[in-house]
């Protein structure tokens, strides 16, 4: 280990430090000034995202080749560090009104966070496993935060027992990939697979249970069930950090895997993709159609934004599209972030105690009554179902012209279809908001506030410069090794 | 032109301030804006109609997609969009005296200037995703006016029901556009109208066509979506006048009309546009026999005319095409002014019954003058453009290739409802005797007759003198057929058949008229027949999907996890067996070993404790029984000389048993086993994951592996680390690091442990007390 491979992971190695610090910190801090701790989170998010962002351009491999650095690490550490913030500042106010102030939160974040970013960076198989284990078990503790409510208790349960049962498949899938290629490390399988020494019939067992595995960490169907458990039940901020950061990390694993390891493993994947793309899309559009609880709808959105993303992915074996599935998808994500956010951010300010103010119906009258929150909500829901002028909108375009440009006309219908089912749900609830009689009760918070109109004004400002975003996504390259 | 849109967008921006300083009156104010768009239009009209030049402009906004900000200012553009800001300035006015008063008008000046833009955007947008982006902008601000009186409940379903009819086809739209600018190559509106040829012959021309059909067929009502206009006049009346029969409704036909060069001429065009054109028409009539509402009957009609037009669209060739300006023209000019005259008659009475309103001409006056001028050219009399739009229909039909009888006889019955519809809306609220009205019908101001007047006398005006509207109609049917044809109106054509055809119109209108009773009372069957309609298709489909979903809920997250676990057992087995069957090839396992008496009894132990635990109904049976599977795996361990595998297999399956047997212990037995054929289901679960799980452990201890690291260590550990002691070596040596790990954590797991029990200690003893009391006052109940 040499400082020159320190500088490598100097992110990771300052949030892991932090969350320690502030461990130790919590023990004398006294109960009612935990409110400190927040903000040396937040500073320290920041220390780091600045970090991770000084290290924009510079690409290598550290630490024998474990871990890599890249354009596209930089980008997801900077999604991951910032969702983290916004998620401090949506709990913030939340966690004292819902008597879950516990200094370990804080911790607990980072641990989950550091997890994130060393996934995005792990150029091994069993790091890979073990980042996703790090990344995991703060957030099974995370979600049982709302101890203790009976609901959190349960989806922290169900959580860690289907996470627990995925990282079975995903430990499997690496040792079929070990099996084919005797190599965990990316560069060793690459390396195997190019020679041609690889046993494909493995590879591809091995590549299948990857697959179930990183398919239950981003939810797509048949393994997003525990999704709408554990978003109703987990504290509204850590819900809104799991759909986007986890979201967020789980393709960035698949992506740096699949493309790296099982190009050419193409031919019997992409039937799996897409059919898996399909039924994302349809299942959770059409599950989110029935549901009256916010939290369980943006549930089933965030599956349904899962199908889209993976849309993209299908033609990932295609080396001409792949740069540009890459760049949508990293697109997307940072569009579907920042509106997810600030609609979780509007969840939060009309959350009340033991889960009330949480259906659909709690949201009548919201929009005359606070024009701002309300205005807010419609651009978030707006942007989600795709409007122009949106984030949103530029993100499922990028994404549609992926499938279309590697033939997939047939996916991009079945988007198109869907997306016309998820204007229903999510328009409703701009009807409900702004055409029906209602007395909302909102929780007035600043940083609740800042959250929403600057996501919102992101999700706005930025649709007019999609150019300029496209860009920087199409710079966040993968290190091939 | 961007001049235009962003100054429409930065003025919307200021509207609720300015109507808060200048109330009600703002209306004249905000017509302004319009007018100056108007004044602006009219000005570029000699070099764009004169001269026949299109101006253009280009900003680029994505250029690595070849999105630009590009519009384009042609003939056909002129026409719609000199409607768009002259109705536009007109129905402002109107709206400030209609909706005087209203809680909401701040926000109905707002809607209809943003609608006003987004419609300016898509007559001049000269690049197909601009074209969309406005498009949609014009269904959700429909969609926001149309639920404009929000607290009712009718308001709201219909909003919703036109938004997910027009926004849905937006949607097919999109499709159908990024499709077509693939084949051209370009996204620009007018590059793509100068490839016709290349894209109707290509493979994608088919999906392309019927995804954009499904999208201007949606937004202009064209049966059978037509459904949605009807009801969308619970709107305000002038958002009716305006977008739901002016402007908003003619996006469909105005597309059709766009991208003719490109995409008409193909005998699937033809077929397609034409018999849905024709549907429309015959239905929009036919169903408006039997209405008695004043704007119900005007959208009813509007379906029939929008009919007309994608009508003569699908026909194509020059006549038709020149008759279809001619009829937007026509049609714009005297259904705006009826429903303005509409609202009129609503404000002033209280009531759109036609039934129940008469004697109207003193109170009203000039809505009355508008009411019949406009009247006369809906009807199709002379000297209106209405008869020169109808005479046009005729002709074209006349020149068409569809048999004559069925074209003419559709178009002959159609024009004589309209008549009949044009008398009851335009004459007879005005006349005859004074009927039954809620209240007893007021004077109104000059705002609600500016409108009407205007726009009827228009209309009255170009019949008499065709030549003054002639560029106009030019420049649209030369942009249209990309040529440059003369076009030349008149009146009088001299004895021809069509004007035969057209007194058969208004003798059979008249007829119609005389006996308008007993046809309206046979119109009632409408309503027996509605339950057989699309817009029962709309609901019931809408249902149908909703209580889809909730019953898929239902299935597919039922909240029990065990379900969660068989279905990503049943992914995972049908995806990796599917790939481990694909390649049966290498699933060569090497030859069998002797088999052992021993491992034989073992495996046959734990065999037999797999196949008894499902059927147990105590828990600690279960566990136990768990617990000789586990220690079954133990003995093969030792069988095959593993041993410190085996002390730890055994250590674990010891605690774990503890552990569950001191959890269980207190549970009741299980009560409720599933039913048989669900276990049944749950069996080839387990099995199939089993066998999964045998496959890959059989096929891969058949492969060689790498080379035992073990080797290393016992030759280096006395050269490098000066140990005899392998073991110990790497302990403390080779794995030095994990060694120092692992101690860590065991150090910190006992902190944690010592810190959780001296916390917890007390308040546990709390708890058992209290567990105690409880169940002792639990016994006491049951004695």
């Amino acid at each position: 280990m040499s400082l020159s491979d320190l500088m490598m992971v100097l992110p990771i190695a300052f949030t892991l430090v932090w969350a320690l610090v502030l461990l130790l910190i919590d023990l004398w801090l006294p109960r009612e000034r935990q409110g400190i701790l927040a903000l040396l989170t937040a500073l320290g998010l920041a220390v780091a995202l600045g970090l991770d962002l000084a290290q924009s351009g510079r690409s290598g491999s550290a630490f024998r080749d474990m871990v890599v650095l890249d354009n596209f690490a930089v980008f997801l550490n900077a999604l991951y560090l910032i969702s983290g913030l916004i998620a401090l500042a949506l709990g913030y106010d939340y966690l004292k009104r819902m008597e879950m102030e516990r200094g370990e939160f804080y911790a607990l974040l980072l641990f989950s966070i550091a997890g994130m970013m060393l996934l995005t960076q792990a150029n091994h198989l069993i790091l890979v496993f073990l980042a996703l284990e790090f990344l995991s078990i703060p957030l099974y503790v995370l979600a049982g935060f709302a101890r203790p409510r009976l609901e959190s208790e349960e989806a922290a349960l169900k959580y860690f027992l289907l996470g627990a049962f995925s990282s079975a498949f995903v430990l499997y899938g690496i040792a079929l990939v070990f099996g084919a290629t005797a190599n965990a490390s990316l560069t060793g399988v690459i390396e195997a697979v190019r020679s041609g020494s690889a046993e494909v019939g493995f590879l591809t067992a091995g590549a299948v249970m990857l697959l179930v595995g990183f398919g239950f960490k981003v939810a797509a169907v048949p393994f997003h069930e525990w999704a709408p458990d554990v978003y109703q039940g987990s504290p509204t901020p850590v819900t809104g950090f799991m759909a986007v950061a986890t979201k967020a990390a789980g393709f960035a694993v698949l992506m740096r895997i699949f493309l790296n390891l099982f190009p050419g493993l193409a031919t019997s994947l992409t039937p799996i993709f897409w059919g898996i793309a399909a039924l994302t899309m349809i299942v959770g559009n059409l599950l989110a159609l029935a549901q009256s609880n916010i939290k369980r709808l943006l549930a089933y959105s965030s599956i349904a934004n899962a199908g889209y993303l993976l849309m993209a992915f299908v033609p990932y074996g295609n080396a001409q599209v792949a740069g540009q599935a890459i760049s949508s998808m990293l697109f997307y994500l940072l569009a579907y972030g920042l509106t997810t956010f600030g609609a979780w951010a509007v969840v939060v300010a009309l959350e009340q105690a033991e889960g009330r103010g949480l259906t659909l119906e709690d949201y009548a009258g919201l929009g005359p009554k606070y024009p701002w929150l309300g205005v807010t909500m419609l651009i978030f829901m707006l942007s989600l179902t795709g409007v122009p002028l949106t984030l949103g909108f530029w993100g499922k375009f990028f994404l549609f012209r992926t499938a279309v440009a590697a033939g997939y006309v047939d996916l991009a219908i079945i988007g198109l279809l869907t997306s016309v089912i998820s204007a229903y749900y999510y328009l409703r609830i701009v009807v409900i908001m702004y055409m029906r009689a209602g007395e909302p009760r909102v929780r007035r918070d600043g940083w609740l506030n800042l959250v929403a109109i600057g996501t919102a004004a992101a999700v706005v400002l930025l649709s007019v410069v999609p150019v300029q975003m496209l860009e920087l996504t199409a710079r966040a390259v993968l290190h091939l090794p | 032109m961007l001049v235009i849109i962003l100054s429409g967008f930065i003025f919307a921006v200021f509207i609720p301030w300015l109507y808060r300083r200048f109330g009600a009156r703002s209306g004249w104010l905000f017509a302004l804006l319009p007018l100056g768009w108007l004044f602006y239009l009219a000005g570029q009209a000699p070099l764009v109609l004169g001269q026949g030049q299109a101006i253009e402009e280009h900003i680029p906004w994505v250029p690595s997609l070849g999105v630009e900000l590009a519009f384009r200012l042609d003939g056909l553009g002129m026409l719609f969009a000199l409607l768009v800001t002259g109705i536009g300035a007109l129905v402002i006015i109107y709206g400030g005296g209609y909706l005087s008063g209203h809680p909401y008008q701040g926000r109905f000046f707002l809607l209809i200037t943003l609608f006003m833009v987004a419609m300016l955007g898509v007559v001049l947008s000269d690049h197909l995703l601009l074209l969309f982006v406005f498009w949609e902008l014009t269904s959700i601000t429909s969609f926001l006016l149309i639920g404009f009186e929000h607290q009712r409940y009718g308001a709201r379903a219909a909003a919703w029901q036109a938004l997910l009819v027009t926004a849905g086809g937006g949607l097919a739209l999109l499709a159908g556009l990024v499709l077509l600018s693939q084949v051209a190559g370009s996204g620009l509106i007018s590059v793509i109208n100068q490839n016709g040829a290349a894209i109707r012959s290509s493979s994608l021309y088919t999906a392309a066509l019927l995804l954009i059909l499904i999208g201007a067929f949606t937004k202009s009502a064209q049966f059978p979506f037509h459904f949605w206009l009807p009801n969308a006049m619970v709107a305000p009346t002038p958002v009716s006048a305006y977008l739901h029969s002016a402007t908003m409704v003619k996006a469909g036909v105005f597309l059709l009309a766009r991208l003719t060069p490109a995409l008409a001429g193909t005998s699937l065009w033809q077929a397609l546009v034409s018999s849905v054109g024709f549907m429309t028409l015959l239905v929009g009539a036919l169903l408006a026999l039997g209405q008695r509402d004043l704007k119900r009957l005007l959208a009813y009609t509007t379906v029939g005319a929008l009919g007309t037009m994608t009508f003569l669209l699908g026909l194509g060739g020059d006549l038709a095409i020149k008759a279809a300006v001619v009829y937007i023209l026509a049609h714009a000019f005297y259904k705006g002014a009826l429903f303005l005259v509409a609202g009129a008659v609503d404000h002033s009475t209280g009531t759109r019954d036609i039934e129940r309103l008469g004697n109207l001409a003193s109170i009203l006056p000039w809505v009355t003058l508008a009411a019949l001028l406009a009247g006369i050219s809906m009807a199709g009399l002379p000297p209106a453009l209405g008869f020169l739009a109808k005479e046009l229909f005729f002709e074209s039909l006349m020149e068409s290739t569809w048999p004559h009888y069925l074209s003419l006889g559709g178009a002959i019955l159609a024009g004589a409802i309209t008549f009949v519809v044009a008398a009851l809306v335009a004459f007879k609220p005005f006349w005859g005797r004074t009927q039954d009205v809620p209240h007893p019908p007021h004077p109104v101001s000059v705002e609600f007759w500016l409108g009407p007047v205007i726009l009827s006398g228009l209309g009255l005006v170009v019949g008499i003198m065709p030549a003054l509207a002639t560029p106009l109609i030019q420049g649209a049917v030369q942009s249209i057929l990309q040529s440059s044809l003369k076009v030349k109106l008149a009146l009088w054509h001299g004895i021809t058949p069509v004007l035969g055809f057209s007194l058969l119109t208004l003798g059979l209108g008249g007829l119609g008229w005389a006996f308008y009773r007993r046809l309206w009372q046979g119109g009632e069957i409408w309503r027996k027949l509605a339950p057989w309609g699309p817009a029962r298709l709309y609901e019931v489909g809408l249902n149908g999907l909703r209580r889809f979903a909730a019953w898929q809920t239902r299935v597919l997250q039922n909240g029990y996890l065990r379900f969660y676990v068989m279905t990503i057992v049943l992914t995972t087995v049908l995806l990796t067996g599917f790939t481990l069957l694909s390649r049966l090839a290498w699933l060569g396992v090497g030859g069998w070993g002797d088999i052992r008496f021993y491992e034989f009894v073992v495996v046959v132990l734990m065999i037999a404790a797999a196949v008894v635990i499902p059927r147990l109904r105590s828990r600690l049976a279960t566990v136990a029984t768990m617990g000789m599977i586990g220690y079954g795996l133990v003995l093969i361990y030792l069988i095959y000389s593993a041993p410190d595998l085996a002390m730890v297999q055994f250590a674990i399956e010891t605690l774990t048993v503890i552990l569950f047997v001191l959890a269980v212990y207190r549970l009741p037995k299980f009560t409720r086993l599933t039913p048989s054929p669900t276990r049944f289901l749950d069996l080839l679960v387990a099995i199939g994951g089993g066998m999964l799980m045998t496959a890959l452990v059989l096929i891969v201890t058949a492969r060689p592996l790498v080379p035992h690291i073990s080797d290393y260590f016992a030759q280096n550990s006395l050269l490098l680390a000066n140990g005899r002691n392998v073991v110990n070596v790497i302990l403390v040596d080779f794995r030095g690091l994990d060694t120092l790990g692992e101690i860590t954590v065991l150090a910190l797991a006992g902190i944690g442990v010592y810190a959780l029990v001296r916390l917890t200690l007390g308040r546990l003893m709390v708890y058992f007390e209290g567990l105690e009391e409880e169940e002792e006052a639990e016994h006491e109940r049951a004695l």
